[in-house]
């Protein structure tokens, strides 16, 4: 019993990390533009084959695959920002526009990945970084697991130092405050703005690669499905708020973790239970300031 | 033995730690204009918003016609007789500029009109079937003017209504505002132009820092020391 | 007087002319006909919400299918004869609405991702093989005893009705002004004395019934389902675009929007569904940067500017 508890809330946190990984892409494009990338899951969902597919035919490390992503779905995020995001600001409801048009982009994108890579689930074989498991009291966690949590961390506190120590981050966090303030203070606000969706694009690719480690079998359709676990990991944190989205993961973990262990049967449904009940109750998240009328 | 038709007792609005209204009160009675003036963040419009029920007092006392009125919803207020224009109005887009007007006539039914058509009352009777997103800034004042005196109100809060009009719009809305006080509605104006001030309230009440600093005419409060500190040495 | 309610009852008319007439004349192909009509229905059901209201739901299906299954049970469990089971799915769609009211205090993308939670939530419920006692959980529900293709044709077909009946009622009554007056903004609305709970609390209830009485109708006709059918995301999507192209808001819109999509996909014949759904995914994107107000805003700009020059302008209806 007590076992069961120690591993759930152990493995919980430990997955926290990845799952605020999941989180902050979404949660910097929030915070810049107050917009949701609804495609956020399924941005994801293409890290993910873009692993599996590098390794089942070159055997390519997914940690190669991940240095790749990363500068690809950059490329890939700034060009989507510029292509549709001004144009969509200029328009007289960009909030609600948004997540109809990101929606788009989403079915857009689920359907040609199912025409690239089918409609079967696929999984990566667990040992691909070697058979070295990790045993926290009396715990054992394998390798490519604790792989993911490490390079999960890694990626969080490099985001972190980015955002904290550095010009561009400093600035960055200055347009998820005011964007209006931020822009007559001369920062230029659309730089920052798209230097912004590309890292919220690339941390979707870091997280897919390690999607099929952390989360089992990889199928097209999953991006929806992780969108909105993404989406309550950052409400729970609170939205545009990048430390809290850590918060939210390791809460969302924990959660999961117990939920598998003591309600498996129900555990499929706990995202969604968590998003609603913390909207509801909660609606700026933990660290957020709570109170919305009318 | 209140003939007030507003009472404000000891009223506090906190936002976080910052006490924006910090023991405010004040009363109207019919046909009065009584006008609240003081620097930018002073507390005039929260004022004005915690009245119209669009967020609840902390502590203190909102009466209407002596009634306690605290925490009632913005649509009951506006049934009751309280009806006010904004800062920065936002009339319903996807509706005429008549059909704004009619949103508060069919919703509020007032058993007595105040004017017969609110919407000429403004001077917008040309504009009667445009569509209220390709009016002017100038014209959605007006037509949020319309708007609120289709509510039939006893109690008029009209917030900073005279920016961006030229000196004659202004002589021509104060006397607009003065012939409806002179029907006994009450009106408690915020206000940035001193001018127009000078054209409307015979008392002005100065706030600084959510308290009242002065009470009384616009020349005395002109001549108070305290006044003249927080306008010149703020 | 009486030109304009002919020019109100028009659209019932067309409705009437394609669903009732067409499948004995042009177009023999009623299981197309019942599937776009079902999908006129929810389209309607999202203007009401959405159009009148700007909350965006994704998880719209959600009370379609409640409204399948709660028909569902109480035909096989608790033996109601058809026709009330069908009300009483509707009135399950609207009691579980009942339990989301709070939503309704969530705004914008906040009430769109809760929506499609909630959805979810139903549908593993629904679909918990802890519940099959109740709902046969995942193994799906087979209504043979009572099918009848025919009744349930004509029944989704006066359900349009009744809705697209509705839609026009929103559009030239008091109600259906304080409702796009609290889209516009709730503050003025509130200080217009439209009372905003009650208010969009009606209109949340209304499009959670035609959506159930939608769900219990479809579950009718099509009589043998699984949860995945009933709950699949694309219905709300589906109907969201219908809408959207055709024109929120609007009385024509929705049924502009699910004709001629619903009707070109069908043309087309896709044969396998990614094709539709990269076609729809990439007319969304295109809809929302080139047309965001559909193609009702291009009559209703044209009618209005030649109205303009005589007297002002009137409103696209």
């Amino acid at each position: 019993m007590e076992t069961i508890l120690a591993y759930s809330i152990i493995g919980g946190i430990l997955f926290g990390f990845f799952y605020a990984l999941l989180g902050l892409g979404l949660n910097l494009v929030f915070g810049v533009l107050k917009m949701v990338n609804l495609a956020h899951g399924d941005f994801v969902m293409l890290g993910a084959y873009g692993a599996y597919v590098a390794y089942s035919t070159s055997h390519i490390n997914p940690l190669i695959t991940i240095l790749v992503e990363i500068v690809a779905f950059g490329i890939v995020g700034m060009a989507l920002y510029y292509g549709i995001v001004p144009r969509l600001l200029k328009s007289h409801d960009p909030e609600m526009l948004s997540l109809i048009l990101f929606f788009g982009v989403s079915q857009a994108i689920e359907a040609l990945a199912t025409f690239a890579f089918g409609q079967n689930t696929q999984t990566m074989n667990p040992n691909v970084f070697g058979n070295h498991p990790l045993v926290i009291f009396g715990q054992q966690f394998q390798t490519a697991w604790w792989v993911s949590v490490l390079v999960s961390a890694v990626a969080l506190a490099l985001l972190y130092l980015f955002l904290y120590r550095s010009k561009l981050g400093r600035a960055t966090r200055a347009v998820m405050g005011n964007r209006e303030e931020t822009a007559a203070s001369g920062i230029n606000v659309n730089r920052v703005s798209t230097i912004a969706f590309g890292i919220g694009l690339a941390l979707a690719g870091i997280a897919g690669a390690l999607t099929p480690f952390m989360l089992g079998g990889i199928y097209t359709t999953m991006g929806v499905g992780i969108t909105v676990t993404s989406f309550a990991i950052i409400v729970i944190g609170a939205l545009g708020n990048p430390l809290g989205t850590i918060i939210g993961g390791i809460v969302y973990g924990v959660a999961q973790f117990l939920m598998q262990s003591y309600l498996p049967s129900w555990s499929a449904m706990a995202p969604f239970v968590l998003l609603l009940i913390i909207l509801l109750v909660r609606p700026g998240g933990i660290l957020g300031k709570g109170a919305r009328y009318a | 033995m209140s003939e007030s038709v507003l009472d404000v007792r000891q009223v506090v609005k906190k936002f976080g730690g910052f006490r924006a209204l910090d023991g405010v009160s004040l009363s109207i009675r019919p046909g009065e204009i009584l006008a609240l003036v003081g620097p930018n963040g002073s507390g005039k419009t929260t004022c004005i918003n915690v009245v119209s029920g669009l967020y609840p007092a902390d502590e203190g006392e909102v009466l209407f016609q002596g009634q306690r009125i605290n925490g009632l919803s913005m649509s009951s207020l506006a049934r009751l007789g309280i009806n006010r224009t904004f800062q920065i109005p936002k009339p319903f887009k996807a509706l005429t500029v008549e059909e704004n007007v009619d949103v508060a006539l069919r919703n509020i039914h007032p058993a007595t009109p105040l004017v017969d058509d609110p919407l000429a009352f403004v001077g917008m009777d040309h504009v009667r079937d445009r569509m209220a997103s390709t009016l002017n800034s100038g014209q959605q004042k007006l037509l949020d003017l319309a708007r609120a005196l289709a509510g039939a109100p006893k109690l008029l809060l009209v917030d900073e209504l005279a920016a961006g009009m030229n000196p004659a719009e202004l002589r021509q809305l104060a006397g607009k505002l003065r012939e409806l006080a002179s029907r006994g509605v009450a009106l408690l104006v915020v206000e940035h132009l001193m001018g127009f001030v000078n054209q409307l309230a015979e008392r002005v009440i100065v706030m600084n820092a959510g308290r009242e600093i002065f009470e009384g005419s616009l020349a005395a409060a002109a001549k108070d020391a305290t006044v003249v500190e927080v306008y010149l040495g703020g | 007087m009486l030109k304009r309610l002919g020019s109100m009852g028009l659209p019932l008319v067309v409705l009437v002319l394609i669903f009732a007439v067409g499948p004995y004349t042009v177009f023999n192909n009623p299981a197309t006909l019942f599937e776009m009509m079902a999908f006129l229905a929810l389209a309607q059901g999202i203007n009401v919400l959405y159009g009148f209201t700007g909350y965006l739901p994704f998880g719209y299906v959600g009370f379609f299918g409640a409204g399948a299954y709660g028909a569902s049970v109480v035909v096989l469990k608790l033996h109601f004869p058809i026709l009330l089971a069908i009300l009483a799915g509707g009135v399950i769609a609207v009691l579980i609405s009942v339990i989301l009211l709070p939503m309704l205090r969530l705004s914008g993308a906040y009430f769109a991702i809760g929506s499609l939670a909630a959805a979810e939530i139903v549908y593993n419920v629904v679909a918990n093989p802890n519940l099959q006692s109740v709902t046969n959980g995942p193994y799906g529900i087979n209504l043979a005893p009572v099918f009848n293709a025919t009744l349930s044709y004509w029944l989704m077909l006066v359900l349009v009705l009744v809705a697209v009946t509705f839609v026009i009622w929103l559009r030239h009554s008091s109600f259906g002004f304080s409702l796009l007056a609290l889209r516009d903004d709730p503050v003025s609305a509130g200080m217009a004395g439209v009372n905003i709970v009650r208010t969009r609390t009606l209109a949340w209830l209304a499009s959670a019934f035609i959506a159930g009485l939608a769900g219990a109708i479809y579950a009718w006709h099509i009589s043998v389902f699984y949860p995945g059918t009933m709950f699949d995301l694309n219905i709300s999507i589906f109907a969201i675009v219908f809408t959207l192209f055709g024109g929120r808001a609007t009385v024509w819109g929705p049924i502009i929007g699910t004709v001629v999509l619903y009707g070109l996909y069908n043309w087309i014949g896709f044969s396998t569904p990614q094709y539709f759904q990269l076609v729809y995914g990439l007319l969304i994107v295109g809809l929302v940067l080139f047309l965001p107000n559909g193609v009702m805003s291009l009559i209703g700009r044209r009618r209005k500017s030649r109205h303009a020059e005589r007297k002002g302008a009137v409103m696209n209806v």
